[in-house]
C-alpha cells in the first residue's frame, strides 16, 4: 500500500525537521528534566536501599533519612531482647563541616556505625578496607565530594569539624538527596567529636531479622516496646524519605510542572505544524475525497504523520537524554532513566502527537472534494 | 446507459440571494460514448459534472448509474460510489506531489480496495497504456504538462470506472499535448466501454466526441 502519509511528511523535509525537532524538544525536556528528579530520589533512599536492615527505628516522626534526630542509644538493648531480631545496632547519621582547602566550609552527611560490614555500609568501595575505621582518626569519603572538598587521595588528611582526620578509603555513588557526599566515620569517634551533642545518643536503630521472623509482627512488636520511636520496614522508610521531598517540599509538583510543560510544547509545535501542513495540502486531501477517499482515509494519513513525528522525535529525545546521562554524571549529577517511565514517555508522545493531529482533523473533515474543480 | 440524470436543478443560496444554477438537466451517458459539454463560463457545467460525479448533491431530481439511483445518498456512501463507478481527471491533473508516477496511480487503486502486488502490477499496465514506463518513478515535479495529465488519466482508468468526467482535461496543454492527450481519451472510451464526458472550451475536443452537449444558463441545447 501506498504510504501517502509518510511520503508527503518527507517531501517537505524542513517542516518534517522542525516538527522532529519540536518533538524532541519535548522528549529532551522531560526525560531529562524528570530523570534528574529521579536521580536525586534516588539518592534520597540509597543508604536505606543499600543497608541490610529489614527495620529502621528512628525517632518519633522524624521526616526523612537525611534529618534525624537523637534519642538515648541505650535503646538497642531493648530492641535486641525482641523476639525475631537477630541484630541491632545504632546507627548515626549528622551533619559535620569539612575544611576545604580554598578555607571555606562544606557540609557533609556522616554515617557512623561499629561495624559496617554488618550492615553493607559503604556498599560501593573504590579504595579501602572498612574495618580500618575503628582504628583511629579515619574517615571514608566518597570519589564524588571532590568537587565540594576540593581534590584529595586517600592517605590526605582532612579537617572535619575541627579535627584532623585521615582519609583511609573511598566510596562511589554516597551522596544525598541535598547532593551533600556521605562520608563513613567509625561511631564512637563521631560521638566524641560532638560529646554534647551526640554523647549517648544515636539517630537510628538498625535491625536485621531472624530467618523465619515475621516482618509485620516484629515491626509491630518493636513499636509497642518502644512507643517514643517509629518503627518502619526498609520499604515504609524510604516511601517516607521519598514523599518527604516529592510532597512536602513541592518538589514533585515542579516534576510535574516540567513534564505538562513539554508535553505543552510538543503539543504547540506538532499541533502547529501538522495544522499549517494541512492547510497547505488540502487540494491534495481534496482530491483524496474526489477520488473515492474518504474522511477516515484523511484521519489515518494525518494519523500517521503524527505518529512517526512522534516515534522519530522521541528517539531523538531520547538519544539526547542517553548522551546527557554521563555528561551528568561528570557533574556527579544522576539521570536516571527507568524502562517504564521511558516507556511512559514514548506512549504519552504518540498520544500527545496524534492530540495534536485532531485539531488538522476538524479541518479536513469539512474538505470539500469539489475544491479540486477549481483553478 | 450508464449514466443518466433526470430533472437536475442546481441552486446556490447565499443570504437572501437565491442563484439557481441548473434549472431541470436531462444528461445521459452510454457505454462507450463520449460526451463533450460546452458553455461559457459559469453556465453550470461543472457543477453538473460534479453532481453527476456524485461529489455534489443536486437540489432537485436524481442520478442513476448503471440503473441504480445515486443521488441523496450519505457522503459516505457516495465516497463508495465514487470509488466504485468514476475517475477523475481535473484541469489542474491534481496529481499528489509526493508520489511517483506510478504509486500516484497505485494509491487510486488502493483507494479503490486492491493492494500489495496486484495493485502494483495494475499500477504498471495502466502507466504503460498511457506510455509513461520510463517515467515511472519520476515524481510530477520532474514531469510536462501533458505527462502529468497522462498520469491523470492512468489514475482515472485505475479499478476499470464505468465512467470517466474529465474537465478541461486540455485547457493547461498546448495545442499538439491536448491532442495527443484526446486521442488517448478516445482510445480508452472506445476500447474498453467505458463512458466518457469532458467538460470543456477546447474545439479540439468536438473531433473526438460521439455527442456535443452545450449548456446555456443552466439549460441543456443538444447540438
Amino acid at each position: 500500500m501506498v504510504d501517502l502519509g509518510l511520503k508527503t511528511l518527507l517531501h517537505d523535509r524542513t517542516r518534517f525537521f522542525i516538527t522532529v525537532a519540536g518533538v524532541a524538544f519535548a522528549v529532551t525536556l522531560v526525560l531529562a528534566q524528570v530523570g534528574l528528579f529521579v536521580g536525586l530520589l534516588d539518592n534520597a533512599t540509597i543508604t536505606i536501599r543499600k543497608a541490610s536492615a529489614d527495620l529502621w527505628i528512628t525517632s518519633h516522626n522524624t521526616a526523612n533519612v537525611d534529618f534525624p534526630q537523637r534519642f538515648p542509644e541505650t535503646r538497642v538493648d531493648r530492641v535486641r531482647s525482641v523476639p525475631g531480631v537477630q541484630r541491632a545496632d545504632n546507627l548515626i547519621v549528622t551533619f559535620m563541616s569539612v575544611a576545604t582547602p580554598s578555607g571555606a566550609a562544606e557540609n557533609t552527611v556522616i554515617y557512623a556505625l561499629k561495624d559496617f560490614k554488618a550492615w553493607n555500609l559503604p556498599w560501593d568501595l573504590k579504595e579501602g578496607r572498612v574495618e580500618d575505621l575503628r582504628r583511629g582518626r579515619y574517615v571514608f569519603m566518597d570519589e564524588g565530594a571532590t568537587r565540594r572538598f576540593g581534590s584529595f587521595r586517600t592517605e590526605d588528611t582532612r579537617e572535619i569539624q575541627e579535627t584532623r582526620l585521615r582519609i583511609v578509603g573511598q566510596t562511589r555513588g554516597a551522596q544525598s538527596f541535598t547532593t551533600n557526599p556521605i562520608s563513613f566515620m567509625d561511631y564512637d569517634l563521631v560521638q566524641s567529636m560532638q560529646p554534647d551533642f551526640l554523647g549517648g545518643k544515636t539517630t537510628y536503630i538498625l535491625v536485621k531479622l531472624a530467618p523465619g521472623a515475621d516482618l509485620e509482627a516484629t515491626r509491630r512488636e518493636l513499636q509497642r516496646r518502644l512507643p517514643y520511636n517509629d518503627v518502619f520496614t526498609s520499604a515504609q522508610w524510604a516511601k517516607k524519605s521519598r514523599d518527604y521531598w516529592v510532597i512536602s517540599t513541592g518538589l514533585g509538583l515542579n516534576a510535574y510542572l516540567t513534564v505538562f510543560l513539554g508535553c505543552l510544547v510538543g503539543v504547540v509545535v506538532v499541533a502547529q505544524t501538522l495544522y499549517t501542513s494541512t492547510m497547505e495540502h488540502l487540494k491534495e486531501f481534496g482530491t483524496v475525497k474526489a477520488i473515492g477517499g474518504t474522511n477516515a482515509d484523511i484521519y489515518r494519513i494525518l494519523a500517521r504523520q503524527a505518529t512517526i513525528s512522534a516515534l522519530i522525535g522521541f528517539g531523538a529525545g531520547l538519544a539526547i537524554a542517553l548522551i546527557l546521562v554521563p555528561l551528568a554524571g561528570r557533574a556527579h549529577l544522576k539521570l536516571i532513566l527507568p524502562l517504564p517511565f521511558v516507556l511512559a514517555v514514548a506512549a504519552g508522545t504518540v498520544l500527545m502527537c496524534l492530540a495534536a493531529a485532531m485539531l488538522s482533523f476538524r479541518k479536513v473533515a469539512g474538505i470539500d472534494p469539489g475544491l479540486v474543480f477549481r483553478s | 446507459m450508464i449514466l443518466k440524470g433526470q430533472a437536475i436543478t442546481k441552486t446556490y443560496q447565499e443570504g437572501r440571494v437565491v442563484t439557481p444554477v441548473l434549472k431541470g438537466v436531462d444528461f445521459g451517458l452510454e457505454a462507450g460514448e463520449i460526451v463533450a459539454l460546452e458553455g461559457p463560463s459559469g453556465s453550470g457545467k461543472t457543477t453538473l459534472l460534479q453532481i453527476l460525479g456524485c461529489i455534489l448533491s443536486p437540489s432537485a431530481g436524481h442520478v442513476e448509474v448503471l440503473g441504480r439511483r445515486i443521488s441523496d445518498q450519505s457522503s459516505r456512501a457516495q465516497a463508495e460510489l465514487r470509488r466504485r463507478h468514476f475517475g477523475f481527471v481535473f484541469q489542474q491533473f491534481n496529481l499528489f506531489p509526493a508520489l511517483t508516477v506510478l504509486e500516484n496511480v497505485e494509491y487510486a487503486l488502493n483507494l479503490k480496495g486492491l493492494d500489495g502486488p496486484v495493485a502494483r502490477r495494475e499500477a504498471e499496465g495502466l502507466v504503460e497504456a498511457v506510455g509513461l514506463v520510463d517515467r515511472a518513478h519520476y515524481l510530477p515535479r520532474d514531469l510536462s504538462g501533458g505527462q502529468k495529465q497522462r498520469v491523470a488519466i492512468a489514475r482515472a482508468m485505475g479499478g476499470n470506472p464505468s465512467v470517466i468526467l474529465a474537465d478541461e482535461p486540455t485547457a493547461n496543454l498546448d495545442s499538439q499535448v491536448g491532442s495527443q492527450i484526446l486521442e488517448l481519451f478516445r482510445t480508452i472510451a472506445k476500447s474498453s466501454m467505458r463512458g466518457l464526458l469532458v467538460v470543456t472550451h477546447d474545439p479540439k475536443v468536438r473531433a473526438i466526441a460521439d455527442r456535443i452537449v452545450s449548456i446555456h444558463d443552466g439549460l441543456i441545447q443538444v447540438v
